[in-house]
């Protein structure tokens, strides 16, 4: 597909985009660039990916150590507990592999409520673990992780195809 | 094409994310109750990341440097310009506090100066200084004007010296600048003396020198000595002082040094010389004062009548005491700076002519033995306190 004469940047392309944007808003927060480039508002790149990657099938072994290692340097550069961003983006990945499956017939409305809900459902996570584990602040997580939900129609293509079709997870 | 009844395979990412998932969570509870201070791998983790973000912002530093000074380009001239402005401005500044340094410099200097260089009976509480700011400029003629007047309490007779020496006398006084004759004036004439041999002497001016090229201002030549009395006595490179004859000026204040002429003559190489002369202290100085020009009337008996003098030798006690038979005079009060000075214009004088008495304070001197020059016309036009 073509437009005004330009080709549509191939599927591996965006995937590299989207893991650059991942491993961005890892990144720029921990710089002194200023309260802009802070998370909140930056948004939590990772879950689109988690959730991307899992909608993508992503059935080998390179999703789930790519988030690990993303999660724990994201837990080293914020100074929290090791392993939470690990426990984050983990069961965002798993909750897509979920939705992915549950999913008969995706499309955009679809797909930004599943990540809607995956986003959600880590917040509770996040929540169980400030409970349960570890004295941690969860308003700012669920600040990020709102506007993470807000944005993802507009990196889906970054992390996931647009149909059903080209996503070998689905259910045909 | 799945065969029946077998159970679904899970996928292998699958079962490692939730392996991991169930490590990530072992890792958060193996954390529990750690302090960040004491999390020995947290803060090797910090260590690293801290390298990492200082390379990581370097670029963004460098650009950041970059950035701003690309902006401060568009303010460039205008910031020259003003650059240039403070610096001229600074310029000044400068200027004017090394001479202000140089002025203070020189004030200290007068101010240490010994009272022995004032002479005896000088009147240094109220002496005032100032700075010479114009030469006489021509060939006859040698003197000064300081940027002190009448307004300061200058008065006509003061005596110019500096921490060298005796420099001059003021000859004329103008409301905020006087006139200072010179030692080596054709018309100065300074009773002075050896101050070891006692050798009393003339210090005169002389104007038979042709002008000579000075390459600095206000240089001092060496007037010649006349009327030695006992000149034999006098020693090559004696110290030569006022003598204080005449009342002209106090005794004991440095002159000079005598030096012998191939010609026999002497002449003494002033002291004030040493150094171009540009800072002067000004001193009020009442001379020996005249007797008055009319007897005084008293009311005693005469002398030859009632006196003990005359009764000396056939009194052998001493008389009752009595009232004063003579009145003294009312003590004659010194010319002080604060008295305004009239706005004198003087006029040529011969020599030992008696000054006016309103433009003299010290009307009373003996014959002034110290000739003055015919002063100008106008009062000096220079600027005050330069």
């Amino acid at each position: 597909m073509s437009l005004f004469g330009l080709r549509a940047p191939s599927r591996r392309a965006l995937r590299a985009w989207g893991f650059a944007l991942a491993v961005a808003s890892v990144i720029l927060p921990a710089l002194p660039l200023g309260p802009l480039f802070a998370q909140p508002p930056l948004p939590l790149a990772v879950l689109w990916a988690a959730y991307g990657w899992a909608a993508e099938d992503e059935s080998g072994w390179r999703a789930p150590l790519a988030l690990t290692v993303l999660g724990l340097i994201h837990d080293q550069l914020a100074g929290g507990p090791y392993g939470l961003f690990v426990l984050i983006y983990l069961s965002a990945y798993l909750i897509g592999r979920v939705a992915a499956v549950a999913m008969s017939a995706p499309n955009l409305v679809s797909l930004w409520g599943g990540f809607i809900v995956t986003a959600l459902l880590t917040i509770g996570i996040v929540a169980g673990v400030e409970r349960l584990l570890a004295p941690i602040a969860v308003t700012p997580y669920a600040e990020a992780a709102l506007i993470t939900a807000i944005l993802f129609p507009l990196v889906r293509p970054l992390y996931m195809a647009g149909s059903a079709g080209q996503r070998q997870g689905a259910r045909r | 094409m799945r065969r029946a009844g077998a159970g679904r395979r899970v996928p292998a990412g699958v079962l490692l994310g939730i392996v991991l998932v169930i490590g990530a969570i072992a890792l958060i509870v193996s954390r529990v109750g750690v302090a960040p201070g004491t999390d020995v791998v947290m803060q090797a983790g910090d260590d690293g990341a801290a390298a990492a973000g200082r390379v990581a912002t370097g670029p963004a530093r460098a650009g950041e440097g970059f950035f701003q000074r690309l902006g401060g380009m568009w303010g460039a001239t205008a910031r020259v310009e003003q650059l240039e402005r403070e610096n001229r401005d600074l310029q000044q500044w400068r200027e004017l506090a090394q001479r202000l340094a140089e002025r203070n410099a020189r004030y200290e200097e007068l101010l240490r100066m010994p009272e022995d260089a004032f002479g005896e009976g000088a009147d240094i509480e109220n002496s005032i200084a100032a700075q010479l700011v114009l030469d006489s400029g021509g060939p006859f003629t040698r003197t000064l004007v300081a940027n002190a007047g009448a307004d300061h309490g200058v008065e006509v007779g003061y005596i110019a010296v500096n921490e060298n020496g005796l420099i001059g006398r003021v000859v004329s006084v103008g409301r905020r600048s006087s006139r200072v004759l010179m030692l080596d004036d054709y018309n100065s004439r300074i009773p002075v003396m050896g101050e070891a041999s006692r050798v009393r002497a003339v210090l005169a001016g002389q104007a038979t020198r042709p002008p000579e090229l000075i390459t600095h201002p206000y240089q001092l030549q060496a007037p010649r000595m006349d009327f030695i009395v006992g000149a034999q006595s006098l020693r090559e490179g004696e110290r030569v002082i006022t003598s204080g004859d005449g009342g002209l000026f106090p005794r004991g204040i440095p002159v000079g040094l005598a030096q012998r002429q191939n010609d026999g003559s002497w002449r003494v190489a002033l002291a004030a010389a040493q150094r171009p002369i540009d800072f002067v202290r000004i001193i009020p100085y009442v001379g020996v004062i005249a007797p008055e020009s009319e007897p005084v009337q008293t009311e005693g008996p005469p002398l030859a009548a009632g006196s003990a003098v005359a009764v000396i030798g056939r009194q052998t006690m001493a008389p009752p005491p009595t009232t004063p038979s003579t009145v003294a005079p009312p003590p004659v009060p010194r010319p002080r700076p604060q008295q305004p000075a009239p706005q004198q214009q003087p006029t040529p004088q011969p020599a030992n002519a008696t000054p006016p008495a309103a433009q003299q304070p010290a009307q009373r001197r003996p014959q002034q033995q110290q000739q003055e020059p015919a002063p100008p016309a106008e009062q000096p036009a220079q600027e005050p306190d330069e």
